[in-house]
C-alpha cells in the first residue's frame, strides 16, 4: 500500500484575547508616540549637540556635597526619610490590620479603609509634597507629611498582602482560648508577619530615601533644594556633584538594606 | 510542687542590634530637623480649607482639557517603559549568569544598579535644557530611569530558568543561536512581559509627576493651577490623577493575571520588595 | 459536665451537619468521637466552646448555657476550654515558650499579651505544661524547628496552660506517623488521668480509638449512632458505625 502524503493538522489560530492583546498595545504605542511627539531624529539631534549639562556630567564637583550648606541638606534629607518612614510605616501596620477580616471584623470599614489606601497609593510622592507646600508653606514640614503619606500607603499595601496569605490556625487556636482582638492579633499574627514588615519598612525607606531627594524641587527642603538652587544658577558640575554623591551613598544604604532584608526573612 | 526553671533565653543580637540602632536613627532625626510642629495643629483646618476650595465646586469646562493632560501623561509613561525595555532585554542577557561570564554579567549588573539609584524626576531636570520642556523630556527621563529596574527583574527571570529545554536544545546538537530561540526565550517572554506592564503602572505615577518640574503630561497643569491658586483646577487634576491611576492599575493588572495565567511564572508582582 | 440536649447544627438552612444530638459526658471522662468523614465529628467538638453556634437545642457546658451567653461569656467559657488542632496551629516563627503562653492569653491583661510582659506565674505554668509533655528544654527553640510530634505536644503544652477543665482534640494525629501517633495520644490519656480533665478526642483510626477511648461515641450523618464503652467495640460495630465492611485505612497498623 502507498503511503498517502500525512496531513498535519491545521495550526490552530492565535487565540482571539491575544490577537486583540497585540493590536490593543499596538495601537497603543502608535497614539501614544504622536502624543507625546515622539522623534527619534530629534533625540539624536539634541543629544549630539554640545550642551552644558553633559559637559557638566563629564566634569562633577564631586566635592560639593562636604560643604556647610550641601552636607546639612544632605542630613536633613536623610533624616526626613527616617521620621518618613517609622512614622508612616508605622502607622501602616494598623492600616494594614483594618483591612483584613480578622484584623476588623467590620465589613465597611474594611472596605473604606482598602479604597482610602488605593487613593492615597495613586498619588505620586512629589504631588504630595507639593500639596503640603501648598498647606503648610515652604519647608521640610510638609516633606516630611509627603514621605509619611507615601510610605503608608507602600508598606500598608505589601503588608496587607502578605497578611492576606498567613497562616489562620493559629488564629483559630487564639480565639479558641479566649483570647481579645488585639491580643490575637499580637501573639498570633504579628510573629508571622513581622520579618516580612521590618523588611517592607526597610523598602519603604530606601523609597523615601530617594524620594527625599526630589522633594526640594517643590520647596519641600532636603538635598533637592541644593540640587534644584545650582540648576537655577545652570552650575551643572555642582547638580552632578550632588547627584552622583547622594546616589552613592543610596547605593550603599540600598546594599546594607538588602543585606539585611536577606537575613531578616 | 516546686518551681522549675526554664532554659536560659538566648540573646538575639541581630535583633537588639537593629532595635538600637533605628532607635538611636529616629532620635536623631527628631533632634535634628528643626520641624515647626506648631504648624500641624493648623494642617487638618489649612487641609479642610484647601480640600473645600479644591473639590467643592468645580468647573466642567476644564475636564477636557485636563483628561487631555493625564493623556499625555499616561503616553509619557508607555513609551517611556517600552524604551526601557528596548535597552533592558538586550542587556539583561548580558547581565545572566548563567549566559554570559560572570565578569561581563558584573558589569552590567552595575551599571543597572546606578541607573536604579537615580530617580527619574532627576533625570527630567538634566534633560530639560537639552529637550526644552516637552514631554519627549518626560519619555526619556523615565526611559533611561526604567533600564535599571527592568534590567535587574529581567536578568533574575532568565537566571530561574530551567534548564532541560537547554539540554533537549544541546542534544539534538543545536546551536547558540537555536539554542537562545527555543530553550530560552519561550522560558522568559511571559514573565517579562508581565513586568513591562508592572512597571508601566510605576511610571504611571512618575509620569504624573515629570510635569511638575514642566517636564509635560498632567503634573504640569496641576503645579501650575497650585501655583496660582486656581484651586478647582488643581482638584479636578487630583481627582484625574486618582481615577486614571487606579484606572490602569486595574487594566494593566488584569492584563498581567492573563499573561501570567497558563505559563509558568510563579508570581505576579515582581518581588523587588525582596531584593 | 457537657450536657447536649437535642442539639442540631446548619450551616446552610436544611443540611443538618448535626441532628438531634443527646449526650452527657461527665467530668474527667475521656471520650473518643469517631465516624466517617462529614459525619460531623469537628462540628460536635467545636459547639463545646462554641466555634460553631448551634442551631437548635439547649449545650450545657461546666454550668453554662452555651447558646445563650454573651460574648465575653464565651471568651471566657473558652479560656477553661483547651483545644488541640490536627493542623497544630502552631505560630511558625513563634518560640515554643511564646505559643504555650498563648494559653495564659485570656487570664493577662491585653497590655502583657502586647508587650509580653507574662509574670512570673504565668511563666510557671507555662513551664510546668512544657515539662509535662517533655519539652521543656526546647522551650526557646522555633516552633519550625521541631518535628510533627514535637509539635502537637507544643499544642498539648499550650491547651494545658489554660489550666483547662475539658480538652478538646480534632484529629490530633491525623498528620503523624505511627509511633508518634501513639506517643501523643499517651500523653493526652496520662493527662486525663494525672490531672482530670475531660477529654474529647476526634479520631478515625479504629485502633486508636479502641485502645484509648474509654468511651466511644459513633457518629454517622450528624446523629450518634453508638456511645458505649471502648472495649465494648467491637470490629461489627465500626461497621455499623461507618454503614460499611472495614479496610486497612480504617486502622492506623495495617494488619486488622
Ligand atoms: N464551615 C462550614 N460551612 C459549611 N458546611 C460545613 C462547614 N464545616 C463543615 N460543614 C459540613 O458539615 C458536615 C459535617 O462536617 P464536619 O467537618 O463536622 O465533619 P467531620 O466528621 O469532622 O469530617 P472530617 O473527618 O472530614 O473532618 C459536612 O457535611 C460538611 O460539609
Ligand atoms: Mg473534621
Amino acid at each position: 500500500m502507498q503511503a498517502s502524503e500525512l496531513k498535519i493538522p491545521k495550526k490552530p489560530g492565535l487565540r482571539g484575547s491575544v490577537m486583540f492583546s497585540i493590536s490593543f498595545a499596538f495601537v497603543l504605542t502608535i497614539v501614544t508616540m504622536i502624543t507625546v511627539e515622539f522623534s527619534l531624529l530629534e533625540i539624536i539631534e539634541n543629544f549630539t549637540r554640545p550642551n552644558m549639562v553633559v559637559d557638566g556630567l563629564l566634569s562633577p564637583d564631586l566635592t560639593q556635597i562636604f560643604s556647610e550648606r550641601s552636607r546639612s541638606a544632605f542630613l536633613e534629607t536623610l533624616q526626613l526619610a527616617i521620621l518618613g518612614t517609622v512614622s508612616g510605616g508605622g502607622l501602616s501596620l494598623l492600616m494594614a490590620f483594618w483591612a483584613t477580616d480578622f484584623g476588623n471584623p467590620i465589613g465597611w470599614l474594611r472596605v473604606v479603609v482598602r479604597n482610602f489606601n488605593n487613593v492615597i497609593r495613586s498619588i505620586p510622592d512629589l504631588l504630595w509634597a507639593l500639596l503640603f507646600v501648598t498647606a503648610v508653606g515652604v519647608g521640610i514640614l510638609p516633606g516630611l507629611l509627603a514621605l509619611f503619606f507615601f510610605s503608608m500607603a507602600v508598606v500598608t499595601k505589601l503588608t496587607s498582602d502578605t497578611l492576606d496569605g498567613i497562616d489562620q490556625g493559629p488564629i483559630e487556636a487564639a480565639r479558641a482560648s479566649g483570647s481579645g482582638q488585639l491580643s490575637m492579633l499580637r501573639m498570633a499574627v504579628l510573629p508571622q508577619i513581622l520579618p516580612s514588615y521590618a523588611s517592607f519598612l526597610l523598602y519603604g525607606f530606601e523609597l523615601n530615601l530617594r524620594a527625599s531627594a526630589v522633594l526640594g524641587l517643590v520647596g519641600a527642603g532636603g538635598i533637592g533644594s541644593r540640587i534644584e538652587f545650582f540648576r537655577g544658577r545652570l552650575e551643572w558640575s555642582e547638580v552632578w556633584g550632588l547627584v552622583l554623591m547622594f546616589f552613592l551613598v543610596v547605593f550603599l544604604v540600598e546594599r546594607l538594606s538588602v543585606t539585611i532584608r536577606r537575613r531578616l526573612v | 510542687m516546686s518551681n522549675l526553671s526554664l532554659p536560659n533565653k538566648p540573646v538575639d543580637w541581630f535583633r537588639n542590634t537593629i532595635t538600637l540602632a533605628i532607635a538611636v536613627a529616629v532620635i536623631w532625626s527628631l533632634i535634628g530637623l528643626e520641624i515647626k510642629w506648631e504648624r500641624l495643629i493648623d494642617l487638618p483646618g489649612d487641609l479642610y480649607v484647601i480640600g473645600t476650595l479644591m473639590f467643592g465646586e468645580m468647573n466642567i469646562e476644564d475636564f477636557p482639557d485636563l483628561v487631555g493632560a493625564m493623556w499625555e501623561s499616561i503616553s509619557i509613561a508607555w513609551v517611556g517603559t517600552l524604551i526601557a525595555a528596548l535597552f533592558a532585554i538586550p542587556l539583561s542577557f548580558l547581565a545572566a549568569e548563567n549566559l554570559v561570564g560572570r565578569p561581563l554579567a558584573w558589569l552590567i549588573r552595575q551599571v543597572f544598579n546606578l541607573l536604579r539609584a537615580i530617580p527619574e524626576v532627576i533625570l527630567a531636570v538634566a534633560l530639560i535644557p537639552i529637550f526644552g520642556l516637552t514631554p519627549l523630556t518626560g519619555v526619556l527621563a523615565i526611559g533611561i530611569g526604567s533600564i535599571g529596574t527592568l534590567g535587574k527583574l529581567f536578568y533574575e527571570v532568565i537566571e530561574a530558568i530551567k534548564k532541560e529545554p537547554l539540554e533537549a536544545a544541546d542534544a539534538v546538537g543545536a546551536n547558540k543561536l537555536v539554542r537562545f530561540r527555543w530553550g530560552v526565550v519561550p522560558q522568559v517572554m511571559p514573565e517579562m512581559a508581565s513586568f513591562v506592564l508592572y512597571r508601566f503602572e510605576v511610571n504611571i505615577r512618575a509620569s504624573a509627576v515629570m510635569g511638575l518640574i514642566g517636564a509635560g503630561g498632567i503634573g504640569n497643569d496641576v503645579a501650575q493651577a497650585l501655583r496660582f491658586n486656581d484651586w478647582s483646577v488643581a482638584g479636578m487634576g487630583m481627582l484625574i490623577v486618582i481615577f486614571g491611576t487606579i484606572t490602569v492599575d486595574a487594566i494593566s493588572g488584569a492584563a498581567r493575571k492573563q499573561i501570567i495565567r497558563g505559563s509558568s511564572a510563579k508570581s505576579l508582582t515582581p518581588v523587588e520588595v525582596q531584593a | 459536665m457537657i450536657t447536649f440536649r437535642n442539639v442540631s447544627v446548619e450551616y446552610r438552612p436544611g443540611e443538618k451537619a448535626l441532628d438531634d444530638i443527646n449526650l452527657e459526658i461527665q467530668e474527667g471522662e475521656f471520650v473518643v468521637i469517631v465516624g466517617l468523614s462529614g459525619a460531623g465529628k469537628s462540628t460536635l467538638i467545636r459547639t463545646i466552646n462554641n466555634l460553631v453556634p448551634i442551631t437548635d437545642g439547649e449545650l450545657q457546658v461546666d454550668g453554662n448555657s452555651v447558646g445563650d451567653l454573651s460574648r465575653s461569656g464565651v471568651r471566657k467559657l473558652r479560656s477553661r476550654i483547651g483545644m488541640i488542632f490536627q493542623g497544630f496551629n502552631l505560630v511558625d516563627r513563634a518560640t515554643v515558650i511564646q505559643n504555650v503562653l498563648m494559653g495564659r492569653v485570656y487570664k493577662l491583661p491585653t497590655w502583657r499579651n502586647v508587650f509580653g510582659a507574662y509574670p512570673k506565674k504565668d511563666k510557671q505554668i507555662a513551664a510546668k505544661a512544657l515539662n509535662r509533655v517533655d519539652l521543656l528544654e526546647k522551650a526557646h527553640s522555633r516552633a519550625t524547628d521541631l518535628s510533627g510530634g514535637q509539635r502537637q505536644r507544643v499544642g498539648i503544652a499550650r491547651a494545658l496552660s489554660q489550666e483547662p477543665r475539658v480538652i478538646l482534640a480534632d484529629e490530633p494525629v491525623a498528620s503523624l506517623d505511627p509511633p508518634t501517633s501513639h506517643a501523643v495520644m499517651q500523653h493526652l490519656q496520662k493527662i486525663n488521668r494525672d490531672l482530670g480533665i475531660t477529654t474529647i478526642v476526634n479520631l478515625h483510626f479504629l485502633d486508636l480509638a479502641t485502645a484509648y477511648g474509654d468511651r466511644i461515641i459513633g457518629l454517622r450523618g450528624g446523629k450518634v449512632v453508638f456511645d458505649g464503652k471502648g472495649s465494648e467495640c467491637t470490629p461489627e460495630i465500626f461497621e455499623g458505625i461507618y454503614g460499611r465492611s472495614l479496610t486497612a485505612e480504617d486502622t492506623l497498623q495495617e494488619d486488622i
